[in-house]
């Protein structure tokens, strides 16, 4: 990769997670052992196989919108949305950077998302007319009555890009606004590409963020039709057991994730806090899952990061508690540090956030570097011989070195690896 | 010295062919497919016309397309183009190392199972009430869905899809900014080349709304055009009598490649990428800026990024929706920007022959771009019939037009505030 000048810092962070909706209480959290994941209860999901998940407790988006004039636009805005929106408010706040802070066309937005599932109730009435026996559904009837029934504003409320588009009307965010979709990729991607942008000098700051309310009667049914989820519906806080001989599934989870990123002089001048530097990244396909795939791109993350796997912390994995992609990611990261590097995995303390998944988990590394502590995997108690690498749990231990890379991966083979430095002004 | 970034191959699948040729040779004729909807029953909807694509078939491009049944659309269309494209660019005889090519698809939502969402809330709805059972509902989906097709609704399918089939292991991303999507998805696969990220990237667009939803939610925000009663002239950019725009659907991917990359091979060089810009509006969820803020300043980043002056443009490809918001807004940027220059280039909609194939519809007008260089034609805008005293530009009407010129402009703008603009120029090494 071309060198460049241009170093780029994260300086705010904001989240709204099923363990906790500060940095402080995600965080303390981590370090405790704390699991969100819990018997569904934002509807009854008992009727389906799998109706354990994380969910953000308590997520008021009326009551946590700072901008009291914009509440009203809430009615456009799907829980995918306002969870986005709340998230890169909080984002903002950390970073200190209020509206106008930053020249509007000096700060630009990338976002994880997707097409959000329709809230039923949003078609209850109109389905009720266009298929009264619940058998079959008439086209006409939809069109000629089923729809005046649907609210105008309905596929506003579920659009990719509404999260980004929300924020650059709240922040005056003129600059590149993208949001990016290849699943539980997308949050680093979109980390790619911010950094990207900075680096060729198109901004100043970036936005960058992921959400996705997955906890939802779409949702969840969908994915229990074709993701492997854990059938430990009475144990919740253990179902998911990433790399675990025990491992049987993954659950769901909801949240938001939104990290400012900054150029490191503009961050200096303002005196913002920093959190950690953004220094290498890479993405590639791995075509059939089979592990080497995966091993370049962590080696060419490496590479653009200029550091040897000796000088990693921990390794932060996707570790979905999949029995199939525990052992994929598990073959490709064993290819590069084999047992030699610690291997954290967040995902079992909160279930898979999807879109919000690469930089919810990718937090919990940079306030790990912060923080200097590394917590443990939860629900690893059996490593599995099909993982042959060295993974962290039990109790927290002492960060001792500088870097850590996340991985992560979608079921196609897309993989994407980052690289984040502890921050010390040295 | 900055990377330079040249394309080598296009493919597409438009309602106006199946090919580049047929695309360019359609809308150099005036040519349009709208018509009435034929992928299921619209004729009670507000709008019942669309333009479609017809007679595809995947297995035309790939001898395992069966093994792609379960996937929508947007995959089976991405793919059809994208093999088009990269056998154009002879990128299936590169052999070993595949690392350095990579792809960057701006796509749409998964394939929806209307009919099972619609009768299993109904069944969950009880009778004279407007919200349902979510715990009857969630069961009923999970006995009624079909879940490989749901697998293959997840939105990292289309652009994953591309890499797995034709072995493009290198850097990815897909992005959905609506309108602006597939544009935003070449200006940055372009960045990728130039950083040294990658060395060749399959780029565009892919994407189909012409469903009972996507018709849905753009008819109750009475986006669409509803002039029912004559669908071949309802797609009538800066016309006074506009009434929104027409849906189109389909798939454009292009190869990207870096200059020596491309050199070193022998590859067939069809136009340089010059110019990239990017910019939010920041203004409002569906309209733009009615001056059109962010408009200018894309158009005014792409010109600077490509090294050229508003009088180097020998073209502009407009966004030009047909909806009264877009026209005019685009109108008062592209004089901000050109001057009066602006009356001196001719801008067309390929909207008004294409309809609005969304997701896909910047790449398809990249396409009919770079050709009207190659081949000295400017595709026409038809169906201008009323001038509107805000929309004063030469718009070429109804007939296409010989020009001889090197680089082009074309604008891309998203519900949601993004604003794309590409330059391309012809080749000069």
């Amino acid at each position: 990769m071309v060198s460049n000048s241009r170093r780029t810092v994260l300086t705010g962070f904001g989240v709204l997670s099923p363990i906790g909706s500060t940095p402080e209480a995600f965080w303390d959290a981590l370090v405790a052992g704390a699991c969100g994941v819990r018997t569904v209860s934002l509807f009854d999901a008992s009727e389906l196989p799998c109706h354990i998940a994380g969910e953000v407790q308590g997520f008021v988006a009326k009551a946590m919108m700072a901008e009291t004039k914009y509440r009203k636009e809430l009615k456009s805005m799907a829980r995918t949305v306002e969870l986005g929106v709340i998230g890169s408010q909080l984002a903002m706040q950390s970073a200190k950077l209020a509206k106008g802070t930053v020249p509007p066309n000096r700060i630009g937005i990338e976002f994880a998302s997707l097409m959000g599932a329709s809230d039923l109730n949003d078609m209850a009435a109109a389905s009720k007319l266009s298929a009264p026996d619940g058998e079959t559904v008439d086209h006409g009837v939809w069109g000629a009555a089923g729809l005046n029934e649907i609210t105008p504003v309905w596929m506003l409320k579920y659009l990719p890009n509404m999260p980004a588009c929300h924020a650059t009307i709240l922040y005056d965010i003129q600059g590149p606004s993208n949001t990016q979709i290849p699943g539980d990729t997308s949050g680093l991607v979109a980390l790619f590409e911010a950094t990207r942008i900075l680096r060729r000098g198109a901004t100043d700051v970036m936005v960058v963020g992921g959400s996705e309310a997955r906890i939802n009667p779409i949702t969840l049914s969908r994915h229990n039709l074709f993701v492997q989820l854990s059938k430990r519906n009475d144990d919740p806080t253990h179902a998911v057991r990433p790399f675990d001989a025990t491992r049987d599934g993954t659950v769901l989870g909801e949240g938001a994730a939104v990290f400012t990123l900054e150029e490191l002089e503009h961050a200096r001048v303002r005196n913002a806090t920093i959190l950690g530097e953004v220094v290498g990244w890479a993405s590639g396909v791995d075509r059939g899952k089979k592990g080497p795939g995966l091993a370049r791109v962590i080696r060419n993350a490496l590479t653009t990061a200029g550091i040897r796997p000796g000088e990693v912390d921990h390794v932060n994995a996707h570790g979905t508690g999949t029995t199939a992609g525990d052992a994929f990611e598990a073959c490709g990261i064993a290819e590069v540090f084999g047992r030699g590097v610690p291997v954290f995995a967040p995902l079992s303390r909160f279930g898979n956030l999807g879109a919000a998944s690469g930089l919810m988990e990718l937090a919990c590394s940079v306030l790990a570097l912060k923080h200097g502590l590394l917590p443990g995997t939860l629900n690893h108690e059996k490593p599995a011989a099909d993982c042959p690498i060295n993974v962290h749990s039990g109790a927290p231990r002492p960060v001792t070195k500088p870097y850590a890379v996340k991985v992560t991966y979608t079921d196609l083979g897309q993989c994407a690896a980052v690289v984040v430095k502890r921050w010390s002004d040295a | 010295m900055r990377r330079r970034v040249v394309i080598t191959g296009m493919g597409v699948i438009t309602p106006l062919g199946h090919s580049v040729g047929e695309l360019f040779a359609s809308v150099v004729a005036g040519r349009t497919a709208v018509a009435p909807i034929v992928h299921f029953d619209a004729r009670t909807f507000p709008t019942t016309f669309a333009s479609q694509v017809s007679g595809f078939d995947l297995a035309k491009y790939l001898p395992d397309a069966a093994k792609f049944r379960n996937c929508g659309v947007n995959t089976k269309y991405a793919l059809a183009a994208g093999k088009q494209a990269i056998t154009d660019a002879g990128l299936l005889e590169i052999k070993g190392d595949r690392s350095r090519m990579g792809v960057y698809l701006g796509s749409g939502e998964g394939q929806e199972n209307f009919e099972v969402l619609t009768t299993s809330i109904s069944k969950a709805t009880p009778a004279g009430e407007r919200t349902a059972d979510f715990c009857q509902a969630s069961a009923l989906l999970f006995k009624r869905l079909n879940g490989p097709q749901e697998a293959e609704a997840e939105m990292y399918a289309p652009s994953g899809y591309l890499a797995d089939t034709f072995a493009l292991d290198g850097p990815f991303a897909s992005c959905q900014t609506a309108c602006a999507a597939s544009s935003q998805a070449i200006g940055e696969a372009g960045e990728m080349i130039r950083t040294g990220e990658a060395d060749v990237m399959l780029a565009g667009g892919s994407h189909s709304m012409i469903t009972p939803t996507g018709i849905s939610g753009f008819n109750r925000l009475t986006a669409l055009s509803q002039r029912n009663d004559s669908p071949t002239t309802a797609s009538r950019p800066f016309d006074l009598t506009r009434d929104g725009f027409v849906i189109g659907e389909g798939a454009g991917l292009m190869v990207l490649e870096e200059l020596e990359h491309a050199k070193a091979r022998g590859a067939h060089i069809v136009a340089e990428l010059t110019g990239y810009g990017s910019t939010a509006d920041a203004y409002r969820m569906t309209d733009p800026h009615p001056e059109g803020k962010g408009a200018i300043r894309c158009m005014a980043n792409a010109l600077a990024d490509a090294g050229l002056n508003p009088t180097d443009i020998g073209y502009i490809n407009a966004h030009g929706t047909s909806t009264q918001a877009n026209d005019a807004a685009e109108t008062a940027a592209i004089k901000s920007v050109f001057g009066d220059h602006a009356y001196k280039i001719p801008v067309s909609s390929s909207k008004s022959m294409l309809g609005h194939l969304i997701a896909a519809a910047g790449v398809a007008e990249l396409v009919i771009s770079m050709m009207a260089i190659q081949r000295g034609v400017i595709p026409p805008t038809i169906n201008l019939e009323t001038p509107d005293p805000d929309c004063d530009l030469d718009y070429v009407p109804h007939h296409a037009r010989e020009s001889r010129f090197r680089h082009a402009l074309s604008n891309s703008f998203g519900f949601g505030g993004q604003n794309i603009a590409l330059v391309v120029s012809a080749f000069k090494g």
